[in-house]
């Protein structure tokens, strides 16, 4: 468990007025097949870092999309400084100035960061020029100590800037209450820092921000209050120096805390043999430069190789060139001796390879298909013919082992809440995994409790079977839980490889972004 | 308060009975208001024009054309794969079928005279949209506009053919070819003048054929994947060009196979020109794939009534106005409404306070 | 061939191709599939010609032509936005409606054009034709076109419009009002459309059943070639009128079958098509990312 510095984040918090900024009283949401809130009473006060915490399908992400106008209650009422208000839009909160960044960046590729930004701000009128608002972004982006230059477009930057850039947008368009949902999570504790200093900026200066996150620790980090979400209800709000991590853990998961543990799953023996062999592997990026440059990795049989690293640095266009996605320039891709560089997906599935995208709705599985279809359409399920029976059969071993909530195995995936989408697709491609498995962020939309039972089993497949696993995660504890090797990614390249059980964390976040 | 739509869990009781059935009520009203409105044509005429169309033996001929034609566009709209050209598909269907009958020393042999023309056509429907499927899969251009395009150099490849090359000897003055010799031509089913014997066996091996390939094969279990997610199915291991294309292919020759049977079984002759002579079955085959919602069961349903509202617009003889205006206005209501309509089978109407 | 001379035959085609051309780009950056756009169009020349027939005004069944061709082009743009309903389906359904629709009116309205000739009355339903009006027609679209790309780049109204094609889920959290911003694309892409459609009306002189099919189709073959970018556009919409307008002469100089000549302009269309999207131009002139498909809030997302 981290020793978190707080003192450096934590004000003296204390109550700056009587009246909520934002209150939200008996709010009810559901979705089909699902609650995803009951009841929910919340306050966020002017002045506060307020943490909302919770695993997974907590209803926490729902909550701050009410917030925010993109979606809306089906119970309960709003208020502003006290006032009801009805929120129908984004725009409808960007007036009260509640502004919600996500996880996701929102702005949009095609265009520029000011025009991205002038869509927002309502004193300009739909004929003013974009050019008008370039001083503006200027001035104000070195006030609050980010550089971004107005005229680029979005796709040209990387995840970082791009958050970076969300944030300035909120700040631009009046922000009183900015609500993070995960916008931070997944940047190292050096960027996070940053991050840290300027929410603490913001809220001294009267702002409030809600932080979601499904880290305790980063709420310990950072938080005046915290209040705990659990299947859609509120457990309790409570102040930050009055609790423990272990409580917060306890008004997470209740019956299931003893199962949570950062510890480190075994380190498995890794075979003789060599799984997967990559050298001097050279992928080019989405814009027209080389996003792999020349790396050298090596996955033994049973061995479970981590990529920590920064979303952006190579990763995902690494894993996808092992599974054939992305084209490799240069270099090459071995499986079992055999090369299989630029061989195409079905020929690299066909030869063993599972593959857990990052993106599980897009790569993964088909949404408007049922779960026997999602496994029916892969090449190494079925030939020619479809035997439904036998599909059928698959689908019930995986429905039971992996606890897949579903109302049977021809319901649409999309029916189903985002930790079970993810479940199907885990499951799918560990069944399939006979000799390899390349994975990138396979547990991110996965509660805690069954993200450590992925990992156990992705573990299990290694030294058990003799699986090799290349991993990418930008989960660094998730790095820490379960490779046996850790190789950091940086700019393209390779920079430092350890072996799990004796790697310095500190040390790998400074490779991640030096 | 505002109205909301949520998405249904299950499907709205009778919905894919219901909805249809309101959309043809709907739109055959709103039709016969326009009617009136602008030209005058009165109320009972039009609703008994399209009463009488419902039980009249003229449609089935339109009826069995474009169930084929229906089956074949569902196969490339389930693939997501926008086919406007099945126009230019069966007419090269029909072109491949006329040569032949007229220009081959097969028809000596009918029954293998026969299937050869249906197969030919198949393959030049499907080599025809086959080209807009490789420009989609390896270009990504769009194929709306390209099939479309296709038609009109379809159009113009044939007219070539029959003014030119093809041109009959026996004609009475018309730009035509000739008629087809007698034993290729269909048989017709007793008591009947337009209705053949082969376009019913092709339109039931049409059905039973597309819908085993939907369901039981993983080709066709592919191209309903690729209709709303083609990501997934490439990182599944499938390769998408190739299946785009081949989806294409196979809408193309079902569409060819139909224009053969148009040949062999009705028209018996080319005209020139064809823009002028056709029914324009490729474009109205699209209603009845939508009508359908996918479902190849319904395609039938919904051919049949398409072709009883081509009927009705027919029928109508409005002075001065082809039977064509009418029919575009009836078939556009209906599918309007429909298109409207459709969305409560998907989800319900909510009203939600605050 | 002079330049003047050439810019006069050209004229009303160019008008036709152009406007329907730019409009039609212009209305799908904002993410609606337009395939209603071939109904729209010939409705537009009917209802133009109509308007023109009855008030012998040909500038109102302009103004007509616009204000009907906006309508049908707001109501697509409304319905696809508001509703999770399939663009392609709601367009081909107001394409059928705009055919039969077209075919009424006008024949409607030519009765009563014939009743007014037999008294002596020519009332007047084309636009003007003098060689001033006709570099008018040549030059007001072009500035249209010039201020229309100016506006998609350099204004507010652009970027909301591309935010909206490129993804409307994200163009909401901006701040973006997708249903207003398509209704105001509409109306203004699809009032050059029915512009579009006067020229036409103009140029073939004549209405009759079916004037026009066929032709809005052009206009859209013409915008997706030019990779619906304003200025591209003349060109492709400059190529296309020349061919058609000088089909008989380029026939009777190559000694081409008719056949052959008609092939030509569209076989043109699908050969650029080609050319740019096999080049790095795909990049600038790649169709929006989120054209034809659904857009619906609610939907639960991973």
């Amino acid at each position: 468990m981290r020793v978190t510095e707080s003192k450096a984040y934590n004000s003296n918090f204390s109550l700056k007025t009587d009246i909520p900024v934002v209150s939200v009283r008996s709010v009810s949401k559901r979705f089909p097949g699902a609650i995803a809130l009951d009841n929910v009473n919340f306050d966020i006060l002017e002045g506060e870092v307020h943490a909302l915490l919770g695993e997974n399908g907590a209803g926490k992400s729902t909550l701050v999309k009410i917030l925010y106008g993109i979606y809306s209650p089906d119970k309960g009422e709003i208020y502003v400084m006290g006032r009801r208000v009805r929120i129908n839009s984004p725009k409808d909160a960007i007036k009260y100035g509640i502004v919600m960044v996500s996880q996701i960046p929102q702005i949009i590729d095609r265009l520029t960061v000011a025009e991205n930004i002038i869509l927002g701000l309502e004193k300009y009128g739909l004929t003013s020029r974009v050019s008008e608002v370039r001083e503006f972004i200027k001035v104000k982006s070195k006030e609050v100590g980010i550089a971004v230059d107005p005229d680029i477009e979005v796709w040209k930057l990387s995840y970082t800037q791009k958050q970076l850039v969300e944030i300035l947008r909120a700040l631009l368009i009046g922000a009183k209450v900015l609500l993070l949902d995960e916008a931070i999570t997944f940047l190292p504790l050096i960027e996070k820092r940053k991050f840290y200093k300027f929410i603490r900026n913001f809220a001294d200066k009267g702002g409030s921000v809600v932080l979601i996150t499904h880290k305790i620790y980063e709420a310990m980090d950072i938080a005046d209050r915290i209040t705990v979400l659990r299947l859609g209800r509120v457990v309790g709000t409570v102040r930050r120096d009055e609790v423990t991590p272990d409580d917060i853990r306890r008004m997470m998961f209740a019956e299931k805390s003893a199962q949570i543990t950062y510890e480190r799953l075994p380190t498995s023996k890794p075979r003789e043999v060599t799984a997967l062999e990559i050298r001097d592997l050279w992928v080019m990026g989405d814009y027209g430069v080389h996003a792999v440059k020349g790396v050298n990795l090596t996955v033994r049989a049973g061995e479970v190789v981590g990529i920590a690293g920064i979303a952006g640095n190579g990763q995902k266009e690494l894993i996808q060139a092992v599974i054939g996605l992305r084209k490799v320039e240069k270099g090459s891709i071995r499986l079992y001796s055999e090369d299989v560089t630029n061989k195409g997906v079905t020929k690299i599935r066909s030869k063993g390879v599972g593959y857990i995208p990052d993106q599980p709705a897009r790569f993964g599985v088909s949404l408007d298909n049922s779960i026997e279809e999602n496994l029916a359409m892969l090449p190494v399920v079925t030939k020619r013919l479809i035997k439904w029976s036998a599909v059928r059969e698959l689908a019930r071993k995986l429905i039971n082992e992996f606890n897949i909530l579903t109302p049977s195995p021809k319901t649409p995936v999309k029916l189903l809440s985002g930790g079970n989408i993810m479940k199907v697709l885990v499951s799918r491609e560990l069944f399939i995994a006979k000799r390899l498995l390349v994975a990138y962020n396979p547990t991110r939309a996965l509660d805690e409790v069954t993200a450590i039972m992925v990992r156990r089993i992705i573990k299990e497949k290694a030294i058990k079977e003799g699986v090799g696993v290349l991993m990418a995660s930008e989960d660094l504890d998730e790095i820490f839980q379960i490779a046996d090797t850790i190789a950091v990614i940086n700019s393209g390249k390779i920079v430092g490889s350890f072996p799990g059980d004796k790697a310095d964390r500190d040390e790998i976040e400074k490779l991640m972004v030096m | 308060m505002r109205i909301v739509l949520v998405k249904r869990i299950r499907p709205l009781p009778l919905g894919g009975v219901l909805i249809p059935l309101f959309s043809i009520i709907i739109g055959v009203l709103i039709s016969t208001v326009i009617l009136y409105v602008i030209v005058g044509a009165s109320p009972i005429v039009t609703l008994s024009c399209v009463a009488s169309s419902l039980i009249s033996p003229e449609i089935i001929l339109t009826f069995l054309f474009l169930t084929i034609l229906g089956v074949a566009l569902l196969v490339a709209f389930s693939g997501s794969i926008w086919n406007i050209g099945a126009e230019g598909q069966l007419w090269l269907g029909t072109a491949a079928a006329a040569y032949v009958a007229l220009f081959t020393s097969l028809p000596q042999a009918p029954m293998v005279a026969k299937i050869v023309m249906v197969l030919l056509a198949m393959a030049f429907g499907g080599a025809w949209a086959a080209v807009a499927g490789v420009l989609k899969a390896y270009l990504s251009i769009d194929e709306v506009p390209v099939t479309l395009i296709m038609n009109y150099i379809a159009y113009y490849i044939i007219n070539y053919l029959v003014r030119g090359p093809w041109l009959g000897k026996e004609t009475w003055g018309y730009i035509r070819t000739d008629m087809i010799p007698d034993q290729v031509k269909f048989t017709l089913i007793p008591g009947s003048t337009t209705i053949t014997y082969e376009v019913l066996v092709l339109t039931i091996l049409t059905i039973a054929l597309t819908y085993f390939m939907l369901k039981y094969t993983s080709l066709g279990l592919r191209i309903r994947v690729l209709g709303s997610n083609p990501d997934v199915l490439k990182a599944a291991g499938v390769n998408v060009r190739v299946l785009i294309i081949v989806a294409l292919a196979i809408s193309g020759a079902i569409a060819g196979a139909m224009g053969a049977a148009q040949l062999a079984g009705y028209l018996h002759r080319i005209s020139y020109p064809i823009e002028s002579h056709t029914a324009n079955y490729g474009y109205t085959a699209i209603l009845v794939a939508w009508l359908s919602m996918l479902d190849i069961r319904a395609v039938p349903i919904a051919a049949y009534i398409v072709s009883a509202l081509y009927q009705a617009g027919i029928s109508m003889q409005i002075a001065g106005v082809s039977g064509a205006s009418a029919t575009y206005v009836f078939i556009g209501a209906v599918l309007l409404t429909f298109t409207v309509l459709r969305v409560f089978s998907e989800y319900s109407i909510k009203i939600v306070r605050g | 061939m002079e330049i003047a001379s050439y810019i006069l035959t050209v004229a009303p085609a160019f008008m036709a191709y152009y406007l329907a051309s730019l409009g039609q780009g212009f209305f799908e950056k904002s993410g609606v599939l337009n395939l209603a756009i071939d109904g729209v169009f010939v409705l537009g020349i009917a209802i133009g010609y109509a308007a023109g027939v009855y008030s012998g005004n040909p500038w109102i069944g302009l103004l007509v032509a616009i204000a009907a061709a906006a309508l049908f082009g707001m109501l697509l743009a409304y319905v696809t936005t508001k509703f999770p309903i399939s663009h392609g389906a709601a367009g081909l359904s107001i394409m059928f409606l705009g055919y039969g629709l077209a075919g009424l009116i006008g024949v409607t309205a030519r009765n009563t054009y014939n009743q007014l000739v037999a008294s002596g009355v020519y009332p007047q339903y084309t636009l003007p034709i003098t060689p001033t009006a006709r570099v008018l027609m040549f030059v007001i679209p072009i500035l249209i076109g010039i201020l229309f790309y100016l506006v998609e780049t350099k204004t507010k109204l652009g970027a909301a419009i591309r935010a909206a094609g490129e993804n409307p889920h994200a163009a909401t959290a901006l701040g973006v009002d997708v249903v207003k911003i398509r209704l105001i694309a509409a109306a203004i892409g699809y009032s050059l459309i029915g512009a579009g459609s006067m020229g036409f009306l103009t140029w073939i002189a004549t209405w009759s059943e079916g004037a026009g099919i066929n032709h809005g189709w052009i206009a859209y073959a013409i915008s997706l070639a030019a990779g619906r970018h304003p200025i591209l556009t003349i060109g492709t919409a400059g190529v296309f009128a020349t061919l058609a307008t000088y089909m008989f002469a380029l026939q009777a100089a190559y000694n081409l079958s008719p056949e052959i000549a008609k092939m030509i302009p569209f076989i043109v269309a699908i050969g650029a098509m080609v050319a740019f999207m096999a080049t790095p131009l795909r990049k600038k002139l790649a169709p929006p990312l989120s054209l034809g498909r659904r857009f619906f809030k609610e939907e639960r997302t991973v």
